[in-house]
């Protein structure tokens, strides 16, 4: 399991990532994040609301309604082109800060 | 069943967030998603406890949330009781009952006046003959008077009663959103009704007066029928004013921003004990002034004169009042 506080400045990231993909909602996006991460990283539900605001609030993501079989209102987000945009940007910020630590890890 | 928990732990958790339109839509989400999750936990075999225990686990911390929408939690001192939804529905429908009662109540009143009124000028114009002497003719009017103020003492009782167990509302309370939308609803089907109420009351009070500026043409006691006419017909739009007007009040009183509502209070006090004393004392000179000098044809507009000043005084110190306070 990963501590949250290593992973916080990309969580919203993983979010834009999977949403590279198509619209989502709340729970799919959960879920696959478990998946794909083999279940080494859970997002807490808080986290996961508090970076779509926070991704909604930076017009990166988009939200609307859609009806279910059972007569629920979903929240789907979809990404913005300025989100796509900024997904590069954290892609790049990445690779370099990647780079950068892993000069200092070592076996030991 | 075991959703339930979770649906509690949620409010617990949302409970000291301000109740704003976004918070009631996050919270929408969270339960949707909660709910998925538990329903999938249990499908791929977890029993009941074990899949709320890994839905809580998983929820996380709400300050984390709070801080992204830019609220902190509402300290104690601040947060009212959250108002449940029997509770706002009970309100309501004891307010209109209460309305009804006092409603009638006044009618009643009003009707014991008049018939006491149509008793003594049946006496004054002999009516009675060689049946009663005019003492007896008069009593009756008392009788018949008090026979009708009998029940519409246990009616505002009965009201005053039934109104008591809400006298909590005044000391602020919090309408949960799904709430206010629906008493927001119902204030906007109702005001039709109400305006119309209050047109259709104002002018029977405009016309009320109309039989007796008649009647003075034809003597006495026309006057006296008239006046009879008046206190009926007045007696028709103060129960229209009361019964609607508590309708209204009770929408008022539950979209009432709390703040708003706790300094009310203050306000409604003072009137309330200037109430409470400026009628009994009316009705204490009209009874007085009818027994021990016999003025019964004249002395009832105590009580329209009485409604007239303190109507004035409420609505004056409500202006003063509120400009000191905005």
């Amino acid at each position: 399991m990963i501590s949250s506080d290593v992973i916080r400045g990309y969580n919203d990231t993983i979010i834009l990532s999977l949403l590279l993909d198509g619209e989502s909602y709340g729970y799919e996006i959960s879920k696959r994040i478990r998946m794909l991460s083999e279940e080494k990283y859970i997002m807490k539900e808080t986290t996961l609301y508090s970076a779509f605001t926070r991704l909604e609030k930076n017009g990166f993501i988009d939200s609307f309604f859609m009806d279910e079989t059972f007569g629920k209102r979903r929240t789907y987000y979809r990404i913005t082109p300025l989100g796509r945009a900024y997904y590069r940007e954290k892609c790049e910020e990445w690779k370099l800060t990647q780079e950068v630590v892993s000069k200092f890890i070592r076996e030991l | 069943m075991q959703m339930d928990t979770i649906m509690s732990y949620l409010n617990n958790m949302f409970a000291a967030l301000p109740r704003t339109e976004q918070t009631f839509k996050l919270k929408q989400d969270l339960l949707a998603g909660m709910e998925e999750k538990y329903y999938e936990l249990k499908q791929e075999g977890k029993s009941e406890n074990e899949a709320v225990g890994i839905v809580i686990s998983e929820f996380g911390n709400i300050e984390e949330l709070a801080a992204e929408l830019g609220i902190s939690p509402v300290s104690e001192e601040d947060l009212f009781p959250l108002l449940s939804e029997e509770e706002a529905a009970g309100y309501m429908s004891v307010k209109k009952r209460t309305g009804l009662f006092t409603g009638i109540g006044v009618a009643l009143c009003l009707t014991g006046i008049s018939l006491m009124i149509l008793f003594n000028t049946l006496v004054e114009n002999g009516w009675f003959g060689s049946f009663a002497s005019e003492d007896a003719g008069n009593m009756l009017g008392l009788v018949a008077m008090f026979l009708l103020l009998v029940p519409a003492v246990g009616m505002f009782i009965y009201s005053g009663m039934k109104q008591e167990k809400y006298s909590y509302l005044q000391a602020g309370f919090e309408l949960p959103y799904h709430m206010k939308l629906e008493v927001e609803r119902r204030q906007a089907a109702f005001a039709p009704t109400y305006t119309l109420s209050l047109i259709l009351g104002v002018c029977l009070c405009i016309l009320s007066v109309i039989p007796v500026f008649a009647a003075s043409a034809f003597g006495d006691s026309a006057t006296s029928y008239a006046v009879i006419a008046l206190l009926e017909i007045v007696a028709v739009a103060v129960f229209l004013f009361v019964y609607y007007g508590n309708i209204k009040e009770s929408h008022t009183v539950l979209l009432k921003k709390p703040k708003a509502a706790k300094l009310q209070k203050e306000e409604e006090r003072v009137i309330g004990a200037v109430a409470a004393v400026v009628w009994p004392l009316a009705t204490c000179i009209f009874l007085v002034s009818g027994f021990v000098f016999g003025s019964w044809h004249i002395n009832w507009v105590i009580f329209p004169v009485t409604g007239l000043l303190f109507g004035m005084f409420c609505a004056f110190y409500n202006i003063v009042k509120g400009k000191e306070s905005s």
